[in-house]
């Protein structure tokens, strides 16, 4: 894409100069993968390796929740991002994953990304935060805000046209469609939903709102959870993913996209997202890091009665 | 029982009986115990051959056994929940077992030649069943020398076997070694590796069993080679974690080969064919 | 040839549905996977392959083995007898029939077999169907198969204008298409069947089992394992990946199932010992594994690829990491020495 020509040229110049002058030991950026229409993660930390790097309208992958693999380790990881990806790193900074010492953001302008057949992803559609919500640096003139705002920098118009942040006001009609089912349809919705599910869970390692260091689900010799894949484990999974990163969701909507059985997870979180801002008031998870998650808040006015 | 997963499914067994060996290890016999209280082993194992123990609804663990005749024996150290829970257990005691699974030691093979046994800690329980095997059929074999060491006096097990039954045997020399001494202990007080290269032990004709933690196999392997010993001369046994015994869950391979169904014992040139991952 | 006209398909299958569970490529809850005819199903027989291979089947994700309970002293163990009706797998493609021939490998080629698996193959039998217009990620070519037809399936349907070709390739085989004939639900035919269209994809593996004997310490893994997310979308989707674990699922203190489900070399668990010593402690070890056992220790251990070209673990990476990319970039690298 020709705007972020310019993008993709200082993107390597900058990764070559982290790198080479020793500031970072490693960039997380993308390539271009086996398509045309694939964009792909990339990690280098060989400056010569900086070449490789690209960014354009495929870059969907969020990259933030790769930098808990160097949570243990001191040296400093920059990493690009578009504006739900700054959120994940704020997610990372907030919950104490990471420090901001062992983190470079390196904001860029987002274009909206598109599907394989070129259509804007519903995630860009109902965005309001396409610029990153903070940087250490930025690139291609992208503004850092913390407020919803329209696309700016040089794929502003881009962005625009294609339609990035059009439909914000729409972020919940696929709650509102389930919400207006019966109970029973609700239910046998779920359960055919939660029968595919695989156990797979890519959902939760590519999520930066999962960053637990031991997950529940994965310490099976406690008992407390059953590895067997059927519905009903299943849909235990799902509801304990859900509630634990209910009101830290950043909206990345990568759980949803990396999903092999296409279980529509963003509509559970929107759901929990709907809910938490009914109680609490509005919130956008991991836009200010000052500002503690609602259910990771004790206030004496809470609406629960038993607190 | 039925058709179903045999190969998987564990039968029920009685813990005859339970040896404390040091602090952290203990024997237990298993066997099947009919009406009247007899007692027969739940199958027979070769010896280096493994045994699945399992807990219900606690665990399952593979385990080197030791046959007996009537019954088999595991000798288990604490090293995590299952082992733990383990410890607890009174005589009497049902479990669950299955096995044998493994290949075990080519006793055939080693027919006619010298055998040099050397164990560390727990890595003295499968060195055991061979060692019983030769005492056995002692006029198959050539001399027998067992080093031996453990962190302290109070670690060394099977100590009946080591101060009594064996050094009675002909032609049997039981040498053994602490790292760390007490007051009473009057033996040798050093590594493994180092004991060995210090003895010099024969190396015509002979086989090594070594079996113990990965560092003392890592700088034992070292002596032997400086000491004459070839690759092809040398067995011992690996660990991985292992679920289903017979080559299929996948878990327990290095490179293409098995541990549970191709190994426990590999002869040193096999080894070094197979990626350095374990 | 024998011809089954598509108008004809549904009584076909509702005829062999009289007698055997007939698993049909079909969308269940918007996903392309096999599941039990019934005239209730939508077939989809156009999917290249199904998202969801027919693993499944021969290896569920989850089953049961035995019930347990233990009360005071006393342990016992009861095995769960499974039911295995008569099974038919039809439209099964020539990547999923290869992926049941290295199953076969794993289960069946070496004592003690698998009793379940076996039990389950040996009422199964293969409606294999020709595949003429590859998705985006298949290289089943690549990999040595004939999209068209696979030797190794019990009937192999090939594609005509209005139906299909109906062969038969073994004794079961030939009962299948016998009940068909009887029934007047065969013609015959001289329309000569489609051909299949490239695979989208190509790769040269040749060699690379070798080459990787030389790489297991290259640099190469560590790039590669970099932005691995060490989930299981791509062992879980692959045919051929069978690993799986034994684990409890407790009824309460003292009683359970013990299930065997699927795992995978990706999870961090999966090698850990007790004492916590973890052969593969890194995606990096784990990632290795992975393509390692594909291209390299299962061609050693039983002489075949474990990898059929049906694309599926390429399709649905999150991040990415493509077998095929691995199978070029390993043949592209220059070992030094
Ligand atoms: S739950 Fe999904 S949308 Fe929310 S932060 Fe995690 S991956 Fe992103
Ligand atoms: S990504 Fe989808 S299939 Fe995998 S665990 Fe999550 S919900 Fe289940
Ligand atoms: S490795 Fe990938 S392409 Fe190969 S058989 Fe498995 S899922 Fe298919
Ligand atoms: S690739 Fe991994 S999960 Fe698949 S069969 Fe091999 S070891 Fe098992
Ligand atoms: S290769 Fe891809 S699908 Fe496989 S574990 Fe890694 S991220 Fe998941
Ligand atoms: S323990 Fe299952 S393959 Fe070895």
């Amino acid at each position: 894409m020709k705007e972020l020509h310019n993008v993709n040229v200082a993107m390597r110049t900058l990764a070559r100069e982290l790198l080479e002058s020793g500031t970072v030991a490693g960039v997380y950026g993308w390539k271009k993968g086996s398509r045309p229409t694939l964009t792909s993660p990339l990690y280098i930390q060989d400056a010569a390796k900086a070449d490789r790097l690209a960014y354009d309208q495929y870059a969907v992958s969020n990259l933030s929740a790769l930098l808990l693999d160097h949570r243990n380790n001191d040296k400093k990881r920059a990493i690009f991002v578009k504006g739900c990806d700054s959120r994940g790193v704020v997610r990372l900074l907030q919950d104490q994953q990471i420090t901001p010492e062992q983190v470079l953001v390196i904001g860029l302008p987002c274009p909206g990304m598109v599907d394989e057949a070129g259509s804007l992803l519903t995630k860009c559609a109902e965005c309001r935060f396409p610029n990153p919500v903070m940087a250490d640096q930025v690139l291609g003139g992208v503004e850092v805000s913390k407020q919803p705002s329209a696309p700016t920098g040089v794929t502003a118009e881009a962005a625009r046209k294609v339609g990035v942040g059009s439909r914000a006001g729409e972020r919940m009609a696929q709650v509102a469609q389930l919400e207006g089912k019966t109970a029973a349809e609700k239910e046998a919705y779920w359960a055919e939903q939660h029968d595919k599910c695989i156990r797979c869970y890519a959902c939760r390692n590519v999520c930066p709102a999962c960053n637990c260091r031991d997950c529940i689900f994965d310490t099976e010799k406690k008992g407390w959870v059953s590895k067997a894949a059927t519905s009903s484990a299943n849909a235990f999974f799902a509801i304990t993913r859900a509630m634990h990163v209910a009101g830290r969701c950043v909206d990345c909507g990568e759980c949803e996209r990396v999903c092999p059985m296409d279980i529509p997870i963003m509509t559970v979180n929107r759901k929990l997202q709907q809910d938490i801002e009914a109680l609490f008031g509005p919130y956008d998870a991991g836009v200010d890091e000052t500002v503690v998650p609602p259910l990771g808040r004790y206030q004496t006015d809470d609406p629960e009665e038993f607190l | 029982m039925g058709e179903g997963q045999r190969e998987l499914i564990p039968q029920s067994v009685t813990v005859t009986k339970i040896i404390d060996e040091t602090p952290d290890v203990k024997t237990f016999y298993l066997a099947l115990r009919d009406q009247g209280g007899r007692c027969s082993a739940p199958f027979h194992t070769l010896p280096g051959q493994l045994a699945m123990l399992s807990l219900p609804g606690v665990g399952e663990a593979m385990f080197s056994a030791t046959d007996g005749g009537d019954h088999l024996q595991l000798s288990i150290k604490k090293v995590g929940r299952l082992t733990d829970e383990l410890h607890e257990m009174a005589e009497g005691q049902q479990v669950g077992l299955r096995g044998p699974y493994g290949n075990g030691f080519p006793m055939t093979e080693m027919q006619g030649k010298n055998v040099l046994f050397i164990g560390g800690g727990i890595g003295l329980a499968p060195v055991r069943s061979v060692v019983r095997y030769c005492v056995d059929h002692r006029a198959d074999y050539g001399k027998l020398h067992l080093v031996y060491g453990a962190r302290t006096p109070a670690d060394l097990i099977f100590l009946d076997d080591l101060t009594k039954h064996w050094p009675a045997v002909e032609d049997f020399t039981v040498s053994m070694t602490v790292d760390n001494g007490d007051d009473e202990w009057q033996g040798h007080v050093g590594f493994v590796p180092a004991y060995v290269e210090e003895l010099r032990p024969e190396v015509a004709n002979t086989v090594c069993v070594l079996c113990g933690p990965p560092i003392m196999i890592k700088f034992t392997l070292n002596v032997l080679r400086k000491l004459g010993f070839q690759p092809e001369n040398i067995y011992t046994t690996l660990e991985m974690r292992m679920k289903c015994g017979i080559g299929k869950c996948g878990r327990c391979n290095i490179g293409h080969s098995y541990v549970c169904l191709d190994g426990p014992v590999y002869r040193l040139d096999q080894l070094h064919e197979l990626p350095n991952e374990y | 040839m024998k011809a089954l006209a598509k108008k004809n398909l549904a009584d076909a299958l509702a005829l062999l549905a009289g007698q055997a569970t007939v698993w049909v490529p079909a969308k269940v809850a918007g996903v392309t996977r096999f599941a039990p005819w019934s005239p209730a199903v939508t077939l989809d027989l156009e999917a290249t392959p199904p998202a969801v291979s027919p693993k499944e089947i021969l290896l569920p994700e989850t089953e049961s083995l035995y019930r347990y309970s233990a009360y005071g002293m006393d342990v016992t163990f009861e095995a769960v007898e499974q039911e295995v009706p008569p099974t038919i797998i039809w439209g099964i493609h020539s990547c999923d029939v290869q992926a049941i021939l290295c199953q076969d490998d794993v289960f069946l080629s070496r004592e003690p077999q698998d009793a379940a698996y076996a039990k389950r193959r040996a009422a199964t039998t293969l409606v294999a169907l020709a595949c003429t217009t590859p998705g985006p990620d298949c290289f089943c070519t690549s990999m040595g198969l004939e999209p068209a037809e696979h030797a190794s399936t019990d009937v192999q349907l090939h594609i005509l204008t209005d139906g299909y070709g109906v062969e038969a390739r073994t004794a079961r085989g030939e009962e299948i298409v016998a009940r068909l004939a009887e029934k007047g639900l065969l013609v015959e035919t001289i329309e000569p069947p489609a051909k299949a269209q490239a695979c989208t994809r190509a790769v040269n593996p040749e060699g690379i089992d070798k080459k990787l004997v030389e790489m297991f310490e290259h640099p190469y893994w560590d790039e590669l394992a970099a932005t691995c997310l060490n989930c299981g979308a791509c062992t879980f989707l692959c045919p051929t990946c069978h690993c799986f674990d034994l684990t409890d699922h407790r009824r309460n203190a003292h009683e359970g199932t013990k299930i065997r489900c699927w795992d995978a070399c990706m999870f961090t668990e999966y090698t850990v010992m007790a004492g916590g010593h973890n052969p593969r402690p890194g995606k990096k070890e784990r990632v290795r594994q992975r393509f390692m056992h594909k291209l390299r220790y299962f061609p050693e251990r039983y002489g075949k690829w474990q990898c059929t070209g049906c694309g599926r673990c390429v399709a649905r990476c999150p991040v990415h990491i493509e077998i095929t990319d691995v199978i070029k970039e390993v043949g592209e690298v220059t070992l030094d020495g």
